[in-house]
């Protein structure tokens, strides 16, 4: 865990403004950690905790960008550990939150550089063009209100063709972002509660929905809103990158790797309502 | 139906060896080799100019398609899927030797996924001749249209 209270890094969100700008949120955690687990009571303090010290995410994100992995991505895995940090501080051990923070966020930002490393050498010029195209491929998908083609954005960036086909076929050799373990720490607030009707009814008429439904609902809280919004709400990778803030080729990577489990779960199901 | 994909009880074994522009791939029926599947799918897209929604549907449903059949494969049987590019559509079929004479249920959340990535999925299972000899074949087909540019 964190090292002494004493010691301070330095850097943009530890300067004496940002101190000062957390501040008045340090008799939350207090209060916080007054209320039993099962309190809905904590669910708009831990809210408000988390929003309050969203900047600090921010700053830490911004801080790694530049290294091969889109803001936004940086940002939202940020914000996992801040939400991390916010749970298990304990602020009757005697640091204060920002020093319990600061190093666990990082280690979360980390993390995903180590689980979203390119899974070949992959080389910096394709790596840079990858990146290149995932942002075009936002700006373009806003102006065109649909994902953009590999010519369209060979003609936005000035590359040519064949440039942006090596771009995204490099985007291939770029592993999985691996968010589930920080994810599925996270068990208590249900912001997405509003989704799970649509996905409850839509389930209805699925054969092995009983087995669907606790594997869904094991899913990381954005996994399943993507699940849920593609498959059962029809939306396109474009929109739900939009909707969730995060970019296509992301939730591309999330989408895969979810029907990926649940086929997995669905297989070593004990046979039975299946086709037999 | 193109002559492509569904072909004659005859051709099953070969998958419509009439076409010329498709491209076959025949490996064995195990999960490890979704990767090679998925790759050559998002390759042929991405040359056609698909918008990127669907150059990712297209690769999701191959896979999906791939992992159903390779579930209900016989014993050491071979995967044989092909690729056929048109102008504003890409066209894929896969067959394996199945264990079952079942069809793969589109009542599955997997269909589901299916028809969600694709603008045509069938899948059906006839007696016929695969790489791998007679018996019960499974056939998924699948094709992607162009929404964009084209």
């Amino acid at each position: 865990m964190s090292g002494t209270t004493g010691s301070r890094a330095s850097g943009p969100w530890r300067s004496e403004s940002s101190d000062s700008e957390y501040e008045h949120l340090t008799p939350l955690f207090v209060k916080l950690a007054a209320i039993e687990a099962d309190d809905p009571r904590r669910v708009p303090l831990r809210d408000q905790l988390v929003t309050g010290h969203l900047p600090l995410a921010e700053h830490i994100a911004t801080r790694f960008s530049h290294r091969g992995v889109p803001r936004e991505d940086l940002v939202q895995v940020a914000t996992v550990g801040l939400i991390n940090a916010v749970d298990r501080f304990e602020p009757d051990r005697g640091s204060d939150f920002l020093s319990f923070a600061v190093p666990t966020i990082m280690g979360e930002v980390r993390r995903h550089f180590r689980d979203a490393s390119w899974s070949m050498r992959v080389p910096r010029r394709l790596k840079e063009l990858n990146l290149a195209i995932s942002a075009a491929s936002g700006e373009l998908a806003q102006r065109l209100g649909r994902a953009p083609t590999p010519s369209e954005i060979a003609q936005h960036l000035d590359l040519s063709q064949e440039d942006v086909y090596e771009g995204l076929e490099a985007g291939n050799a770029y592993h999985s972002v691996s968010l589930d373990e920080a994810l599925s720490a996270d068990s208590d607030s249900d912001p997405l509660a509003d989704t799970l009707g649509e996905e409850d009814a839509a389930l209805e008429g699925v054969e092995n929905h009983e087995s669907l439904r606790p594997m869904i609902e094991q899913l990381p809280e954005r996994e399943r809103q993507i699940l849920t919004l593609r498959f059962f709400m029809n939306m396109t990778q474009t929109q739900i990158a939009e909707r969730v803030g995060i970019s296509q080729m992301h939730v591309s990577r999330l989408l895969a790797r979810t029907l990926q489990r649940l086929r997995e779960g669905l297989m070593s199901e004990p046979a039975g309502h299946d086709v037999d | 139906m193109s002559e492509f994909l569904s072909g004659t009880e005859a051709d099953t074994g070969t998958l419509g060896e009439r076409d010329p522009d498709g491209i076959e791939l025949r490996l064995a029926a195990r999960l490890e080799h979704l990767p090679i599947i998925r790759s050559v799918a998002a390759n042929l897209a991405i040359r056609a100019d698909f918008d990127l929604d669907s150059i990712a549907d297209l690769k999701l449903a191959v896979d999906e398609a791939c992992s159903t059949l390779i579930t209900r494969a016989a014993d050491g049987a071979t995967l044989s899927c092909r690729f056929l590019v048109r102008p504003n559509e890409i066209q894929f079929g896969a067959i394996v030797l199945s264990t079952s004479d079942q069809e793969p249920s589109r009542e599955s959340f997997g269909w589901r996924v299916l028809s969600t990535l694709t603008d045509h999925a069938d899948t059906w299972v006839e007696d016929g001749i695969s790489p791998d000899g007679k018996g019960p074949v499974a056939h998924i087909e699948l094709i992607k249209r162009k929404i964009a540019g084209g």
